[in-house]
């Protein structure tokens, strides 16, 4: 019987600050991870039952300040503020003690009760950094407890401390700013003394000396003769400082946090460069960094393909006599059909989703919890740069490579959303592992693997022109990279294990619906007969620009559910997998490099839809179809001189 | 000894070098990103290494690794040290 009550606790904290660590050992799997409301931002939820009170555990989105600057950071700040909850546990990296602090310091100044957790500090500890941690218990008058979240120490001592302050006032000391800013803050809030806002009036002050877009517009609309008096002393603080108002003042905790730090770290310096050290000058330098990384990439794509293919074609002897089996005890009837192909394409689900997307999964967070995602994003930043978005981006892309599904879906690390946006469009071009298939098992294995890679090579430089016009029709800034570079850490299997379920998770629940409902729809349009007037129909465009079988019209539209389809089906309407008796060189080329852009899969196309809207998503969809039709046909005519 | 130019940016600096922030040039926006993160001036900042043709640069700030566009590091007014 739990009777002791709720509590409501958030985690707040940088990215790399092992916030996802901590959530994950106290909720396990009482976790629930639905969507910010309109945004899409992941917001992860969970429940944690401890001496006798049902902890509930709201992990914020990881940000780097409270300001404006972001989607995440306005969520984040917006929460605390509205929600109230009984306490905020701000996670912080013990080996960048001086960047989190300035985080901390923001997060105080919202006056909300906090508690540190000095995550890592086994790694700070090896890294020769020695923190004095009562020593900023003393000088913030907070509670700060020093965890190693990875293997669960301190975190009992956390939630223990939790239920102890719960309902207490908080009372550690707000950090003071020098001389003139405080007396702006002072004038500021006796004029705001008594302002009908949910924020703290301090907090409000110094926001409107920050020039908070936000905080400002409220303002205007409720005191708008404030405003004056805040242009007043901001121009005043330039005059003597110099810079903008809004930098003073982050200078100002910028140097409180250096202070600080200066007074409870000691450095115990090491003879020899460390491992670590080494290792980030191996896998960043300029020359041996691209060897590093097309080692690990092509390592990383060479096993999923290899593994993949088996656990597949394992699964498809698996379910080969299911169809038979299906067909003798339930009959060929309409509804028999159509029920079968809900099952075909939960299996066909089943036969991406395990032999390909779990491992690609495993792989991709196992690199990202050792560290060596950042270091991809900071070789591959200028060529993304050229695409208009920076380098960030790149993971989607490698993403892309096994799935575009979680491809997309990875774009919400860009930081605008036009950059979400080009990256997602462009991720729907990376040929997909469905697609590789096509690409093999026709132009690799009957024109030549030169070729099959040539068409790969092809693709790279289609995705970059594209990215190339797209970066310069849709208006705006291109975002520059801003990104700290974790330090290399020991991967943590139980970390790599929640969030490789997680997003295997969200793949299941958005690709599942939509490949079964449209699987069904195709079926009942095959069984009613109307195929042969849809092939004939896209004749002038299969037959006469692309020079293709006329069936290819009918393998087009079934390859929308899974692009692999197209061999498949084409197989098994011809009734040999020998495609050399029935394609050309060139007709086997033109299909593959049509497969390759004509359409996102319908599991990518139900993304687009949920992060974009439909119209969006739509857009996307016929513009690819246009493209690949002409992209294809010309290539068709300079094949014809080629062969 | 200072070595002090005017207009020296931080990708002028070598791989190994550390300066002093002087100024950033800039937007609000940026330049409050930058602050938020450590990056003000009379902050010492040291270049780890960079990628060629224009790429980005990575530095070391408070003790922090760091990965700053190159649009952006070129900025980043500092002096040598």
């Amino acid at each position: 019987m739990i009777d002791g009550g709720k509590i409501n606790i958030v985690l707040a904290g940088q990215g790399n600050s092992g916030k996802s660590a901590v959530f994950n050992y106290l909720t396990g799997l009482h976790q629930h991870i639905g969507n910010w409301a309109g945004k899409t931002i992941e917001k992860r939820e969970g429940t944690l039952y401890y001496k006798d009170y049902t902890i509930d555990v709201l992990d914020l989105p990881g940000i780097y300040s409270l300001t404006t600057y972001s989607v995440e950071e306005v969520i984040a700040r917006e929460y605390i503020i509205h929600h109230h909850p009984d306490c905020v546990i701000n996670i912080i990296d013990s080996t960048n003690l001086e960047r989190n602090l300035i985080f901390t310091l923001q997060l105080m100044e919202l006056e909300c009760p906090v508690i540190l957790a000095l995550n890592m500090i086994d790694l700070a500890k090896k890294k020769g950094l020695t923190i004095d941690f009562r020593k900023l218990r003393e000088i913030l008058n907070a509670t700060v407890i020093p965890t190693i979240a990875s293997r669960g120490s301190g975190l009992t001592r956390i939630m223990d401390k939790v239920i102890e302050l719960r309902g207490e006032k908080t009372d550690y000391r707000v950090h003071r700013y020098g001389k003139e800013i405080e007396n702006c803050i002072k004038q500021l809030s006796e004029l705001l003394q008594d302002i009908d806002l949910p924020y703290p009036v301090r907090w409000i002050a110094i926001k409107l000396l920050e020039k908070d877009n936000d905080i400002t517009g409220l303002i205007r609309d409720k005191r708008p003769e404030v405003l004056e008096r805040v242009k007043q002393l901001s121009q005043a603080l330039e005059e003597i400082h110099g810079h903008d108002s809004s930098i003073v003042i982050a200078d100002e905790r910028s140097h409180l946090a250096s202070r600080i730090t200066r007074e409870i770290v000691k450095i115990t310096p090491h003879r020899k460069a460390s491992l670590n050290d080494r290792l980030d000058a191996i896998t960043t330098h300029k020359f041996t960094g691209y060897l590093v990384m097309i080692l690990i990439l092509g390592g990383m794509f060479i096993s999923v393909f290899s593994f993949g293919n088996w656990l597949s074609g394992w699964f498809e002897s698996l379910f080969k006599d299911w169809h038979i089996w299906w067909n003798i005890n339930l009959g060929t009837t309409f509804l028999a059909a159509l029920g079968w192909s809900a099952i075909e394409s939960v299996l066909a689900l089943v036969q991406i989703a395990f032999p390909y997307i779990l491992p690609f999964y495993i792989i991709l967070h196992l690199l990202e919890d050792w560290g060596y995602i950042s270091r991809i994003s900071f070789l591959m930043d200028n060529l993304m740069h050229k695409m208009g978005i920076h380098g960030k981006g790149c993971i989607s892309f490698i993403i892309g490579f096994g799935c575009n599904v979680p491809g997309c879906l990875s774009c919400r690390i860009m930081e605008t959303k036009r950059e979400r946006f080009i990256t997602a469009v462009l991720v729907t071009l990376v040929p997909c592992s469905a697609v590789s298939v096509i690409v093999f098992g026709l132009v690799g294995k009957y024109v030549g693997l030169l070729w099959a890679l040539g068409l790969y090579l092809f693709a790279v430089i289609i995705i970059f022109i594209v990215g190339k016009i797209s970066s310069k029709l849709l208006l705006g800034e291109p975002v520059e990279l801003i990104m700290p570079m974790p330090d290399y850490k020991t991967p943590q299997l139980k970390t790599i294990f929640y969030q490789t379920w997680d997003s295997l998770k969200e793949f299941v629940f958005i690709a599942a619906p939509i490949v079964i409902i449209s699987g069904v729809v195709i079926q009942a349009i095959n069984l009613a007969g109307w195929m042969p007037y849809i092939s004939s129909s896209l004749s002038p465009i299969t037959v006469t620009w692309l020079g293709l079988p006329a069936i290819t019209g009918i393998l087009l539209i079934f390859g929308i559910l899974r692009k692999e389809l197209i061999l498949v089906m084409l197989a098994a309407y011809l009734g040999t997998t020998n495609f050399g008796e029935v394609l050309s060189q060139q007709q086997m080329i033109t299909l593959a490099v049509v497969s390759m852009f004509y359409i996102p899969c319908v599991a990518t196309i139900s993304v687009l839809w949920k992060e974009y809207g439909w119209k969006k998503a739509l857009a996307i969809c016929i513009l690819e179809i246009l493209f690949a039709i002409i992209l294809a046909g010309v290539l068709k005519r300079i094949l014809d001189l080629v062969f | 000894m200072y070595n002090v130019k005017d207009n020296t940016f931080l990708t002028d600096l070598e791989d190994g070098q550390t300066g002093v922030i002087v100024s950033i040039v800039g937007g609000r926006a940026a330049s409050k990103r930058l602050a938020d993160l450590g990056l003000n001036p009379g902050t010492a900042i040291k270049v780890i290494g960079r990628i060629m043709f224009s790429g980005p640069v990575q530095v070391e700030v408070c003790g922090s690794k760091l990965v700053l566009g190159r649009g952006l590091a070129s900025k980043i007014g500092v002096e040598l040290k």
